[in-house]
């Protein structure tokens, strides 16, 4: 029996779908069984972003409203083995044509196949939002360090409190800059996970390659060097149990030896 | 056995009812007992008197208390002075202990909650911005307040705020509503001072070794109800 972790935020646009897409390929590519389960009914993008969106054939409506049984819609990932799957969203219904029991009904379902059930929340916090709390056993909350994301952040815990989860939820910052956090331009991760008072999963660090890979429908993960697929990375250990320390926010391009060399003799002149 | 009996005191009347009586025949009897009276030639005529009716461990609802009131209608002279009894009702007891406590609350209160405690409140939790704590009395802050903060909820003007109050984004008590940046009237120094109405209905900030002198009834709890 696997567990279901919802992956909200309140605001949009701070990253739940890529979150979502790199966490559920990085277990996956720990040998875990993973579904993701796009919840943004009406707006789908999960499938785009992990480049599956020319094989959806059915999707969560359809499953809900009988037109397909649940492994005719669900989408298998060919890059990993079995090891991944998508469940997609519809795009011409909206978020009040699934209740959150049907959904709890289908992640139930999903949960004694799979290691992993990642829900994919819609920003906001109405139905799509309800839809996808209900079903959940775990709540992952992304923020980015900028004070509108992180109200909504606090607005949310608050309400994934009242509903009962097996724990807490748990905090993963996206979009860090480490030279405006360094400079003291953008609140620390310290500072936000203080105020927040709930447990920090991961940072990810805001990195350009992040859009050009999901533009190609891969996910950041797959580029191993890259310090954003390395903080998803990490993340993913972490929801395994295993202890990671924290990525450094110290800016990585120290002076080599040479160009230590070089300045000295520039201060020459 | 009676169900009604007169008893004269020296602050007036007093007329116990039996609890064990039927209410039909409590009424009987006080009827009879007020024509009694009515008709007593030795009283004098033009006196009124008022009497106190105990029903010791039973609580009456208001429409038995009203057909009481009636029996005493028809006897101008007479009427009741209060009902009272010697129980509670447990809501009502509730509201009384609840009202007369310094409730201890750690919560922390985030972005869009709405948190009412009645009676005093000491806070040892968070308010984050965004977040309410409202009490119906007064509310003591020693954990951290980044939010709105609201005592004497509907009304109470005599409740006060204690604590460090700077962070804070409103503060306000019964209709009355502070905006901390911008009204400027929070000590400056990171020390606790307390907010409290005043005699013109305006908020006022004072140190808290004043408030002695301002609300002392604040510091006479001791005692039951």
């Amino acid at each position: 029996m696997g567990k279901a972790v919802v992956i909200t935020s309140g605001k949009g646009g701070v990253g739940k779908t890529t979150t979502t897409a790199n966490l559920g390929t990085a277990l996956a590519l720990m040998n875990k069984k993973v579904c993701l389960v796009d919840l943004d009914i009406g707006l789908r993008n999960l499938d785009v972003v992990l480049g599956l969106d020319n094989r959806i054939i059915y999707d969560i409506v359809d499953v809900v409203e009988g037109r397909a049984k649940l492994p005719q819609a669900l989408i298998k990932d060919k890059r990993f083995n079995d090891k991944l799957f998508l469940l997609p969203a519809a795009q011409n219904a909206d978020k009040t044509s699934v209740e959150p029991e049907q959904v709890a009904e289908i992640v139930d379902e999903l949960k004694s196949e799979f290691d992993y059930v990642f829900l994919d929340c819609p920003a906001g916090i109405e139905q799509g939002f309800m839809n996808a709390v209900t079903a959940a056993d775990e709540a992952i909350v992304v923020s980015t360090p900028e004070i509108s994301a992180v109200r909504d952040a606090d607005r949310v815990v608050g309400l994934l409190e009242q509903q009962d989860l097996d724990k807490p939820p748990m905090l993963v910052i996206n979009r860090i800059r480490k030279n405006m956090m360094n400079a003291g331009n953008m609140m620390d991760v310290d500072e936000i996970t203080r105020h927040l008072s709930i447990e920090l999963l991961g940072i990810v660090f805001d990195e350009d390659q992040v859009i050009a890979t999901s533009n190609k429908g891969e996910p950041i993960v797959l580029y191993e060097k890259n310090p954003a697929a390395q903080g998803y990375r990490d993340i993913a250990r972490r929801v395994e149990g295993e202890t990671v320390p924290l990525m450094s926010l110290k800016e990585d391009k120290q002076p080599g030896f040479f160009q230590r060399i070089g300045a000295w003799f520039k201060k020459d002149k | 056995m009676q169900a009604v009996v007169l008893k004269g005191y020296k602050n007036g009347y007093e007329i116990l009812i039996e609890p064990t009586a039927s209410f039909s025949e409590i009424k009987a009897e006080l009827s009879t007992l007020m024509e009694k009276l009515h008709n007593d030639e030795t009283s004098d005529r033009t006196k009124k008197y008022s009497f106190n009716l105990n029903t010791g461990m039973i609580l009456y609802t208001a429409e038995q208390k009203q057909e009481l009131e009636n029996i005493f209608a028809d006897y101008p002279r007479f009427s009741i002075h209060k009902i009272q009894s010697a129980v509670l009702e447990k809501k009502e007891a509730q509201e009384i202990v609840d009202s007369t406590t310094v409730h201890v609350n750690g919560d922390i209160i985030r972005n869009g909650q709405d948190k009412l405690i009645h009676g005093d409140l000491l806070f040892l939790g968070t308010v984050h911005q965004g977040g309410i704590l409202r009490a119906t009395g007064s509310i003591y802050i020693l954990g951290t307040v980044n939010g709105i903060v609201c005592a004497g909820h509907e009304n109470n003007t005599r409740a006060i705020i204690a604590g460090n109050l700077q962070g804070a984004q409103q503060l306000r008590i019964a209709d009355l509503v502070d905006i901390v940046n911008e009204d400027q009237k929070i000590a400056q120094a990171d020390q606790t001072s307390a907010l409290f109405v005043n005699d013109l209905h305006a908020l006022a900030v004072t140190q808290i070794e004043q408030l002695k002198t301002i609300r002392p009834k604040l510091f006479i709890k001791a005692g039951g109800f």
